[in-house]
This record gives C-alpha cells, structure tokens and sequence, in this order.
C-alpha cells in the first residue's frame, strides 16, 4: 500500500500523477494553453485586423514608422527578458540607460569624431550600470524592482547634470545619420540590429550554460544554488544582458533620430514589460524565451501604432498597456492555479 | 503514571472511519480515535505512519476524504482556523506559529486580541490573559519581550501558552519536547499533567517512549496509516510498543543485505562539527561505505550534514574530502560539488528541482560543464546523457521533456538521484531519499545506493525509515539532541536498538 | 544544549527573563529599535543643514511642507510594507487622484470623489494580489502605468486649473499657529496610523500578517480582510496626498509624484521597514521623511536641480535597501564563512 508523510508534502495541495503532464489528468486545460500559445493567435489576429480595418495601417510609411519605433524598445524588451525569466520582476533602470546610451552616441562621437569611442564609452557604462544593479540584487539580495527603482534616479540625475538636459545632434553627413536612414527594401536596418540581437540573445538563453542556469536559477534558486551554481553571477549576468540591450536600443534609437536627450527612453521600462509579459514568458521566472518576447514586440507596437492612427492619446495607450501587463500576469497567475489544482 | 480513568459519556473528540487520501497514496486508511476530558492519549507511529496527517485531520486543518470528527458530539468543519478555534481546538505543531516581531503577551492572545470599543487594544486585559496562561503553565516570561529574543526553549512554552490561553476541549501537541533539555521535558510533562487533571482532553504526539509512557493515559498506535492497536498504556510494555510500531515484518533476506566488502579509505572526513542544531559530531565515511544517520525529527541531522557540506553555515568545526590522495577542506559547498560531492536534500520540491523545468533540464544542471563545449549547450549530448540516466534510474515513463513536477514523488526522486549519478560522485549525502516515494521506486532506489557504494562511492544517509536505514547502512549513528548518541554496526543493529538510542538515549528502556 | 539559545537565557524554564538591570534592559530595547539608520540618518542631515542651509530650519513650513507630503506616501507604504506586500502605484494615485479632484467643479464633491478614487484603487490593487495571486509588486507596477495613463486621459495631457481657487490658496495658509492646514493634515494622519498599527487589533494584526502568514492564517486571523485594508489604507492617504498638492498648487498635474515617489520608498525603507514585512515602524518612516525633507529642501535652496537631487536620494534608497539589518547579517555571514580558511585537517582513519 502506498503510503505518504504528509509532513512531507503540500497537504491538500499534493498530487500524484503518473507519467508527464502537459494536459493534465482532466486532458486539455483551456487557461494554462491560453497563457501559453494565445499570444501568437492574438498577434496575428491583431495584425490581420489591422490591416483590413484601420485607415493607413497597410501603407509603406507607416509600417516602416512602425518598424522604427518599436526596433530600440524591441532590442531593450529582448535585453530584459533575462532579468525576468530569472525571477526579478524587471528591470527599471533600462529608461536612464538607454538615455545615457544614446547621449553618450552623439555627445562622445560629436567631440571626439570618433564613433568607435563613443561606443566603447557606453558600452562601460552599461557595464557599470549591469555590475551596480547585478550585484545589488544577486549579492546584497534586495528586491530588484527598489534597487533599479533607485539606479535609475541615480542615473537619470547624473545624465541630466552631465548634459544639462542639452538636445545632441549628429551631422547630417555622420555614420550615425547614414545607419539611421539606411533600409534594405522597406526594412529599415533598425529592424536588422533588431532581429540580430533577438537571435543572438535567443541562442545565448537556449543554448549556452549561462542562459540555462537563469533559467533554473528563475525556476528555483534554491534547487539551482544546491546543484553547484554560483547564484551571484547569474544574477550579474542576468543585468547584464539588460544593459546590452539597453545599451544597443539607445544606439538605434539615437540613430533613427540622430538626435538624443536625457528624456530618451521614457517610458522603456513598462513598454518592454509589457511586451515580455504579453509575449508569454512568466513573471514568476524560470519560463519564457526572447523569441516569444519579440512576438510580444509586435503585438505592443502594433497596438500601440493603432491607437495613434485611431486617434487615441497617449494616456490612453498607457492605460491600455497597463491593462494588458496586468492581464497577461493574472492569466499566467491563474493558469498556474488551475495547472496546481 | 496512575491516572484517575473514569471515562463519564462521550468523548470530547473523537474521529471515525478516517481515510485521508492525496491523489493517488493513501496517508491516512480507516482510523477511529477517540479521547476524552482529562486524558492524555498519545499518537504514537514511526515517521510515514500518517500521524500528522491525522493529526491535522483532528485540529481542522484538513478534511478527511472519508469519516469525520466530532467535539462534543458536533461535526467539525475541516479546513477553517477560526472555526477549528471555536470549537476548542488548540494545536501545537513543530513550526512554530509564533510572529517574531510581536511581545509574548501579544503573540499569546493572537486572533482574539481583547478589544474595548472600536478595536482598540485592551492591553490590560491582553496582560492578564497572557499572564494567566503562563501561569498555569508555570513559566515566567517578560511579557514585553519580543518573541524572537526568547531561547528556542521558551519559545517553545510561549507556543503552548499561546495555545490554552482560549482555554481549548483539546489540546494537541506534535513533538512538544523535540527542542527541549531532559529538564524542561519534565517540567513540559509535570504542566501537561496538570492541565489533564483539569479536565482538558490531551493528544500528545511523539516518538519519546519514556515520555509517553510517563505522561500518558491511552494510547493508539499506527503503522502505515492503519490503526495497530488502541488501549491503555499499562497494557504494553516499551519493547511491546515498539515492536507494534515497527511492525513483526519479517527480517529481509541475506540477499539483499550487503556482503560485508572492505571499506575503502576515509573519503569524508568531519570533526567537532557545531552548528545550530548540531553540538559537536565527529564522522568518517570511506569509499565504498554506506554510513547511516538515525534518530528522531529534531533530533539534528539534516543539519549536521549540511553543517558538514557546507549546504549551511558552519559555527564550529571541520570537514574534509579526500579524493585519490588529495585532502581538501570544504570551504563553499559550490567549491565541495566541484570537487565530487553530491547531495540529494530532503525537500526534493523545494531544494532537490526545479519543478517547472523539463526532466533532462533538471538532469543537466549539476553536469552542465560536462555537456558543454565552450560554454554552449551540445544538445544531442544532453539528450542521450539524460536519456541514459532517465533508463538507470528507471524513470517511469522515461519522457525526458515532462516537465519533472508532473512526476510522481518517487519518480521526481529518481530524477534527482540521476541528476547526480550523471555527476559520477565520489561523496554522496541523501536526506530521507524515500519520504513520500512509493514502495516500487523505493526499492528502485535502493538499489541505486547500493550500486553507487559498489563503484566506491562513499555514501551518507540520513534516514527515519528504520528497514530502510538497516537495510543499506554498513554503520549507523543514531543522532539525538546534535549529537552521535551511538554508533551501531550492521550485524548488531535491530530496529529497536536503534529507536532505543533514538529515544531515549539508552540501550535499554528503563523498567 | 542547541546554538540557537541566546545567552539571556537560563537551561531551566520557570526562570525570568529580562529582570535584569534597568541599564542593561535599556540597552537590548535599543538595540531591538529599527529605526537606528533614519536616525543616523537625520542627524547628519540635519547637522549638514544646520551648518550650510540653515534657512530649512528658520523657514520650517517649507521644511514641514515637504515632509507632510513625503511623509503621506511613505505613511501608505509603510502599511502596506509591514504586512509584506508593496504599493508602487503610490505615486500615480497621487496624480490621478489630484485629477479628478479638480476635474468636478465642485470642491467637496471633488474631494470626497478623489478620496474615494483612492479607496477603490486601493482595494482593486488588494484583489489582484489576494484573489486573482499576483505578487504585489508586479500589480501594483501594471497600476501605476494605468493610472499614470488615466490621469493624462482625464486631463486632457495637461495641468487642469482648480476652479476653486480662492480655496486652494487659502489652504495654503496657516490655520493653527504657523501650522498650515498640510500640516495638520499629516500630523493627524501620523497620529491615526500610529494608533492604529499599536493600538488597534487590525492594524497590529499587519504585523502578524507580515512576520508569519502561516501564523496568521492558524491564528483565526482574517488576513485578506487585512491585506484589503492596508492596501485601501495607501490608496486614501496617496489620494489625500493628491488632493493636498492640488489645492496648494491650485492645479492638478498629472505627471505629478515623480519626485515624492522616490524620496517616500527612501523614507520607509531607511525608516526601518523590512520589505518582507512584520518588521517596522510609523515611529521609522516618520523620521525617515523628515530628514528626506530636510534634505530636499536643503538642496532646493542650495540651488542644487531636481535632478542631481535624486542622485542624492537614489543613493540613498539604494544603501538603505543594500544595508536590510537581517539581510546583510546573511550576507556577511555567507561572506565571512567563504573567507574562512581552516588549517588543513588530517583525515583520521576511522
């Protein structure tokens, strides 16, 4: 006779299934299937709707303005994806760095002539940016959403007294200028360093030993800490990649403009939530892949690029977007439920 | 030892036809208990037994699949503190269900705080009911201090004045004595008796013999979630109790039992292990040797060997791995994995997977430097290595993609064992590696132990499942308060040597 | 006997504990308080101030101003943070509520409509993470960039003007001695919430909500209804905070809060409230807004931009959350036994 310690287990909670269980005993469960494959069905959908209902939604100019807008939040979106999958919540601070990126681009570039410079120049900074807020909340264990809460302030403020809140132009016959205007057919090659970096980060979550342990270190930090990880790297690292994406969206988005101010990046942080959310991967850690965030890209600034052309202000795309990252967190909440029960 | 029996009516609670049943496995399997105003009844029953299942059935705190509880004759409702409360019931388990943070008075009276008009606070009254009820248990506490400052002791008095300060029908009480010095044991036992004598009804939990037979009036016994045998206790005698308890099975034959093979050379060496639990262990486990932990919940034994891995923080002492010649100290247990060291912690859902990860993720983790190139996953590799593994272990169904928490317990086990076997480990610690696992893969896993001390592993087990530990273990240490209380080789160990040494830290029970 | 007794204790039970000497009792009552690093805190700014800005202390309902309005915040907060959850939508609240405050021409009609606003976001922000099981901070985090959006839509993406002004400005004036009405606002507001989480059975119960859940709920006690109350408790009191800052600036912005966000969180947080809950004080996170509002307004009068400011403040939270008391014990902890090097210890043949 089989017996259990209950001490040992959950109590009520406790099932015993035999064999593997994507549907569960009672088969197909409609809630767990929605948090996870919806978002495609809802993309395409919302894209096919747009196309056929919305005035100038389908026209070459607006897709390419779509495309523009949504590459630098799409590159910082697939950048954070990691701080989320590894069970942090999410990372503020990407406002105040993408705006020190971008600055430091033009600001560097336009005093030294030097475009490599100015890169190696971000690129440190994103690195201190990586290191501060990695070892905060992988060493120090405070709760990310406080210590990129203050990393962005602190950022923030250092950016906007080191410029002055000044607008930086590029020259109108400057690499960054050709690169932001440079297209192959109607892509825009924003949308290439998009796509790059997307697969780039996909293959460093799936497939090397560092995006696997954030993963489990997401899933489970204890299970992960006792199978030999350094939990503290994982962390770091986690920031890290946050702050290439960061780093990167700012350089794209300085591009697109050729111009950069500290108030860049406003609004990044619940923008690329939203997308990693809506894309599927879980708030609660350990589930999720950039892939899906980049469908969650799209789905957001198509979305997005609707209420403009439908006329709705921007209050009402932020109310909108804060509905959608509850939404899709309630859903992935209560399809956890229903998948436990 | 004598008590007044007089049993007038009906009992103050009492639960019959009791089957509890979580998914598949059957806890609890037709059990009736009874007990009345003024009696001590003792649950008594090895670690498994579905005690605590019951236990929790009788406070409230779940509902029974089959049967019911009655107080004072009236139907309880399972699953509601407040109404559990209300009629009566007060409950004492292990964790503690005290508020840090808060005063000794204030924790006492917690959920019926006295209040006078618009909820405020009576704290006059909340002094004297809290004052009331360590008086009657005759402690003496500052009654400002806050909880989390008081010894473990008296944390563990606080808790119980916190549990008949509502003056409760029934008390309940799980391991009362698991943290307490042989002193505060009698003085716990002396209140206990008191409150008895008073009329409330006692359900007293515990491994302890020499308390139970002390302090109690009835007792009922449970082995493997049935009902062995209700009676008073001057019915049985200690070897009587503890022959029910473990069952007249028959002794496993020869074959199963290890030939005696010559332990290799010391592999883990510790020495003046101290730790909070833990108060000053010395062990040696050689290659090829299969050494045992035994001994009571509490007793200190998980955290021994985690003081010793290096899982915990260590206060005191030293541990060393020795591995072909080469003598290193556990400094990190990061650094004590790398060097060979595996360990199978006793919450596999908690600590031992990462339950929403894949069968072969989970394989993969420990040895991912092994199936990486350069620090990139070599897929094809990690699928045989699982696949490999998932057959050894006899993964029931090997799907290396499910997800390991659809698994059943004892095939979430096994993934954990074959997550280290993949590891090829010189040292490996196993904390309760059956708990919750069903007989097949219990038997499954035993063999892999002893598969893994064959190849000259060194193992340690830790173990409350007496056949279990006799079954594998070479030698046994019964640890008891944070220390070895005895050493048992294989040939002389019974199961009641070894719950003697458990329980009452003697070789033989007093008379 | 175990490691874990500590050495007030006696082995036998039946002995007193803490009936030793008044001196020393004081000391281990100290040394429990949580409020040491808001107090560290405030007397070197404090002490700062007095030397370069002195002008804070001189024209204090500058000072007090600011502390009322940080203080509100952090007030929420800290009801919310002692039962372990957090409320980042605070600062939108804030926003949102002054909108619709001055969205109705009529002043009551408006006050008590944003008051109520409060409420509902608050016990909207309890369902999400009592009912539907969200973690709180992720809730709260989709609600402020709801209401940040909300408050924009209702106000048309600019300041809406209070229509009663005449009112506004005479809010801004003092009512009892140099207290202005603010003032009064908050002091009543400490005064309620300090009762309330000492004297009150619902308001301790947070503590127990916070310290140990399990306890709690085995205890009988109504945690939803507790966590519903607290979170309805920082939905008004931010909501207060909106309706305060609109009457003074006579104009709802709805990009207001930005800088009150920040410098509350400091203040709670260094005030000596643990984020995983059953630890902290009103005591905490009043000293801890006084000297945020000290320094702000040092600073503002320094000369010194909002944003260099919050580089200053940022800091600040960021060491108050680093230096957690139970935390960093772990940490160096850990940190001391990784660096602890034994002498090599001889293998004994057993």
């Amino acid at each position: 006779m089989t017996t259990t310690d209950a001490a040992s287990t959950d109590g009520e909670s406790v099932t015993a299934l035999e064999g593997p269980g994507a549907a569960g005993p009672e088969g197909f469960q409609l809630l767990p299937w929605m948090a996870d494959r919806g978002i495609v069905l809802f993309t395409v959908a919302l894209v096919l709707f747009a196309a056929v209902f919305v005035d100038g939604f389908a026209s070459l100019a607006n897709i390419t303005d779509v495309f523009n807008r949504s590459a630098p939040i799409g590159i910082v979106a697939v950048g954070m994806t990691f701080v989320v999958i590894s069970a942090n919540y999410l990372d503020l601070s990407v406002v105040s760095q993408v705006a020190t990126s971008a600055v430091t681009l033009l600001a560097v570039s336009n005093s030294t002539g030097s475009v490599a410079l100015a890169m190696l120049a971000a690129f440190g900074v994103a690195l201190v940016y990586g290191v501060v807020n990695g070892t905060a909340v992988g060493i120090f264990k405070a709760n990310a959403v406080i210590v990129t809460l203050s990393t962005t302030f602190i950022g923030l403020g250092i950016l906007r007294w080191a410029s002055g809140g000044s607008i930086y132009f590029g020259p109108n016959d400057g690499p960054i200028r050709a690169f932001g205007l440079a297209k192959i057919g109607p892509f825009p090659l924003s949308m290439l360093v998009l796509i790059l970096m997307t697969l780039l980060l996909s293959y460093v979550l799936r497939r090397t030993t560092f995006g696997f342990m954030v993963k489990a270190f997401g899933s489970n930090r204890e299970a992960t800490r006792l199978a030999g990880v350094n939990t503290a790297w994982i962390v770091i690292g986690a920031f890290l990649m946050s702050a290439l994406g960061a780093l990167i969206g700012g350089f794209v988005l300085a591009a697109f403009s050729n111009t950069a101010v500290s108030t860049n990046g406003t609004g990044y942080d619940f923008e690329a939530l939203a997308a990693i959310v809506i894309g599927g991967t879980s708030v609660f850690g350990g589930k999720g892949s950039v892939l899906r965030t980049l469908l969650g890209v799209v789905f957001v600034s198509v979305l997005s690029n609707l209420m403009v052309l439908s006329g709705l202000g921007f209050g009402v795309q932020q109310m909108a977007i804060g509905a959608l990252i509850v939404a899709a967190v309630s859903l992935d909440a209560l399809a956890r439920k229903a998948g436990a029960a | 030892m004598e008590h007044e029996q007089t049993h007038d009516g009906a009992p103050v609670i009492e639960a019959t036809g009791i089957v509890k049943r979580f998914g598949g496995a059957v806890a609890v399997d037709g059990v009736d208990i009874a007990c009345f105003a003024g009696e001590v009844h003792a649950l008594v029953g090895e670690n498994g037994a579905g005690k605590s299942t019951l236990m929790r059935i009788l406070a409230g705190i779940l509902t029974p699949t089959e049967g019911q509880v009655l107080v004072d004759g009236r139907p309880l409702e399972g699953g509601d503190a407040k109404a559990s409360l209300e009629a009566g019931i007060s409950l004492v388990h292990q964790e503690l269900s005290l508020v840090p943070e808060m005063t000794v008075a204030e924790n006492i009276v917690l959920g019926f705080t006295p209040t006078r008009g618009a909820g405020f606070i009576d704290r006059d009254e909340q002094r004297r009911i809290a004052q009331a009820a360590l008086d009657e248990i005759g402690v003496r506490v500052d009654l400002d201090e806050p909880v989390a400052r008081l010894s473990v002791a008296l944390r563990q008095f606080v808790e119980i004045a916190r549990a008949i300060a509502r003056q409760p029908r029934v008390l309940i009480l799980d391991e009362p004595t698991a943290t307490l010095t042989p002193a505060e044991t009698d003085y716990l036992l002396a209140m206990l008796q008191r409150l008895a004598d008073r009329g409330m009804a006692i359900i007293y939990i515990s491994h302890r013999l020499p308390e139970i037979f002390a302090l109690g009036d009835r007792v009922t016994i449970l082995r493997d979630g049935q009902l062995v045998r209700a009676c008073a206790i001057d019915e049985l005698t200690s070897d009587e109790m503890v022959d029910l308890m473990v069952g007249r099975e028959l002794k496993r034959e020869l074959e199963t039992h290890r030939e005696d093979v010559e332990p290799g050379p010391v592999v883990l060496c510790a020495r003046g292990i101290t730790a909070p639990g833990v108060d000053g262990v010395d062990l040696d486990v050689r290659a090829g040797q299969i050494v045992g932990l035994g001994g009571l919940v509490g007793a200190g034994r998980t955290e021994l060997v985690r003081a010793i891995i290096g899982a915990d923080v260590r206060t005191g002492g030293t541990a060393t791995m020795t591995i072909d010649g080469e003598t290193t100290d556990i400094r990190s247990y990061r650094q004590a994995v790398a060097n060979g060291l595996a360990y199978v912690p006793e919450e596999r859902r908690t600590d031992g997977l990462a339950l929403t990860m894949s069968v072969r993720d989970n394989i993969a983790l420990p040895n991912r430097r092994r199936l990486s190139r350069l620090s990139v996953l070599r897929r094809g590799r990690i699928r045989e290595f699982a696949m490999e593994l998932a057959h050894a272990v006899e993964l029931r169904p090997p799907v290396i993609t499910a997800d390991v928490g659809s698994y059943s317990g004892g095939n979430q086990q096994k993934v954990v064992l074959a997550k280290w076997l993949g590891h090829e480990p010189s040292v490996i610690v196993l904390d309760e590696p059956t708990r919750g696992v069903d007989v097949g893969a219990k038997a499954e896993i035993h063999r892999l132990v002893r598969e893994l001390a064959e190849n000259g592993t060194a193992v340690l087990v830790v173990s409350s499942d007496l056949p279990e530990l006799l079954e594998l273990s070479d030698v046994i240490h019964v640890v008891r308060d944070g220390r070895i209380q005895g050493t048992l080789d294989s040939s002389e160990a019974d199961e009641s040597a070894v719950m003697r040494l458990a329980a009452s830290g003697e070789a033989e029970v007093p008379a | 006997m175990t490691e874990s007794r500590n050495d007030t204790d006696s082995t036998e039970a039946g002995l007193d504990l803490g009936s030793g000497a008044d001196l020393s009792r004081w000391r281990t009552v100290l040394a429990r308080r949580t409020e040491g690093r808001a107090v560290a805190l405030l007397v070197v700014v404090a002490t700062v101030a007095l030397v370069l800005e002195p002008i804070v202390f001189t024209s204090y309902e500058v000072t007090l101003g600011r502390l009322a309005l940080i203080g509100l915040v952090a007030l929420g907060l800290t009801a919310v943070i002692l039962m372990g959850e957090l409320d980042l939508a605070v600062a939108s609240t804030l926003a949102f509520s002054g909108v619709v405050m001055a969205s109705i021409d009529n002043l009551a009609l408006g006050i008590l409509a944003a008051l109520l606003g409060g409420l509902v976001i608050g016990v909207v922000n309890a369902f999400f993470v009592v009912v539907v099981g969200i973690n709180s901070f992720i809730a709260t985090l989709g609600m402020l960039f709801f209401l940040r959006g909300a408050a924009f839509v209702l106000s048309g993406e600019e300041p809406v003007r209070l229509v009663a002004r005449e009112a506004g400005i005479a809010f801004g004036r003092p009512l009892i001695g140099p207290l202005s009405p603010r003032i009064l606002i908050f002091v009543i507001a400490v005064i309620a919430l300090q009762v309330f989480v000492t004297r009150v059975r619902a308001g301790r119960e947070f503590y127990a909500v916070g310290g140990n859940r399990q306890a709690a709920y085995d205890a009988g006690i109504p945690v939803r209804r507790r966590v519903y109350t607290g979170f309805m408790i920082s939905g008004f009191v931010s909501a207060l905070a909106g309706v305060i800052n609109t009457l003074e600036r006579t104009a709802a912005d709805p990009t207001a809060g930005g800088s009150v966000l920040l410098a509350s969180f400091a203040a709670a947080i260094i005030g000596g409230v643990l984020l995983n809950g059953g630890r902290g004080s009103i005591v905490g996170t009043l000293i801890g807004a006084a000297s945020l509002a000290i320094l702000q307004v040092a600073l503002t009068l320094s000369g010194v931009q909002v944003d260099v400011q919050n580089i200053v403040i940022g800091l600040i939270l960021l060491i108050a959350v680093i230096t957690d008391p139970t935390t960093l014990r772990v940490v160096l902890g850990n940190a001391r036994a990784l660096f602890r090097g034994s002498s090599q210890a001889q293998p004994e043949p057993g």
